[in-house]
């Protein structure tokens, strides 16, 4: 299984560092789309079809707190693999995020940590991976 | 606090380094790099119960390693270098904004700010850091303050 990802961050370093994380992680990837807030993340979503979405929380336009909040109330997202990459630290919002379904990681974070979160999220079997 | 601050300000920028620019520190401050020029500056305000910032500036070349590394590109534009370091910047401060001791509280924090030489000195002149750590790498130097509004190192000697 191919897992098309889409990449959520205001920042384009940031995004290009999780995509080069995700390719040295091994995991079967398929395409790989970007947006820099949570309204074009929303906008991707709508167009293409998503096995996982790394969302940033803190971003201008639309946060990764209101895109999560969005995507959970339609029905077509309710079960879409979402793991948040933050450096934030803060308990009450890392708790908001975990509630609406997503599961956290902090910045900054090694590629074995990714690995490890997106098999556990999206289920692909390890052995899948290089 | 300032303890606190100070070891948890030095165990974020390891790790920070280590894990997303695969730079890593080296011992010893050699004479050359004591005396290198400011290359780049980037500073991050945070917002809560308690204001301030911190910034980073780097020196003999460290922006260049940092981008590189963070983009695999051996070329990185001015901008890529500048988003880099903020970048950099914002992860360090997030990990160490909750070690204020007011956890229940929210932090706000800011986009990271490019701050040219001018401005750094502006900057500087507004106060004193609570916490200063200076870290060497073979790509050069970077020396990381965390100020929090109302308190300084010196301040909280006296006290």
């Amino acid at each position: 299984m191919a897992l098309n990802t889409l990449v959520v961050d205001d920042s384009s370093v940031m995004r290009s560092i999780i995509i080069k994380t995700l390719k040295l992680s091994g995991l079967p990837l398929g395409d790989i789309w970007q947006a820099k807030n949570g309204e074009e993340g929303l906008r991707v979503l709508q167009d293409e079809w998503i096995d996982l979405a790394l969302v940033d929380i803190h971003m201008p336009v639309m946060d990764g707190e209101e895109m999560l909040t969005r995507l959970r109330e339609n029905d077509q997202y309710e079960n879409l693999p979402v793991i948040v990459v933050s450096s934030e630290s803060e308990p009450g919002k890392i708790e908001k995020m975990l509630k609406l379904g997503a599961t956290f990681i902090h910045k900054p974070f090694t590629p074995e940590i990714l690995k490890e979160v997106i098999l556990a999220v999206t289920g692909v079997n390890n052995e899948e991976t290089d | 606090m300032k303890k606190q601050i100070e070891n948890v300000l030095k165990e974020s920028t390891i790790i920070t380094f280590e894990d997303i620019c695969f730079i890593y520190q080296v011992p010893e401050l050699k004479d050359a790099q004591k005396n290198m020029e400011l290359e780049a500056a980037a500073e991050v305000k945070y917002r809560g119960d308690l204001t301030g910032k911190l910034l980073i500036e780097t020196r003999g070349g460290l922006s260049m390693a940092i981008a590189a590394n963070m983009l695999s590109n051996d070329v990185p534009s001015a901008q890529q270098k500048k988003d880099a370091l903020g970048e950099i910047a914002n992860i360090i401060c997030g990990n160490v904004v909750p070690s204020l001791g007011r956890g229940k509280l929210e932090y706000k924090i800011e986009s990271p700010r490019p701050l040219n030489k001018d401005e750094l000195l502006k900057e500087e002149k507004q106060g004193n850091p609570l916490a200063e750590i200076t870290f060497n790498f073979n790509e050069g130097r970077a020396d990381i303050k965390f100020f929090v509004d109302g308190y300084s190192a010196t301040k909280e000697k006296k006290k």
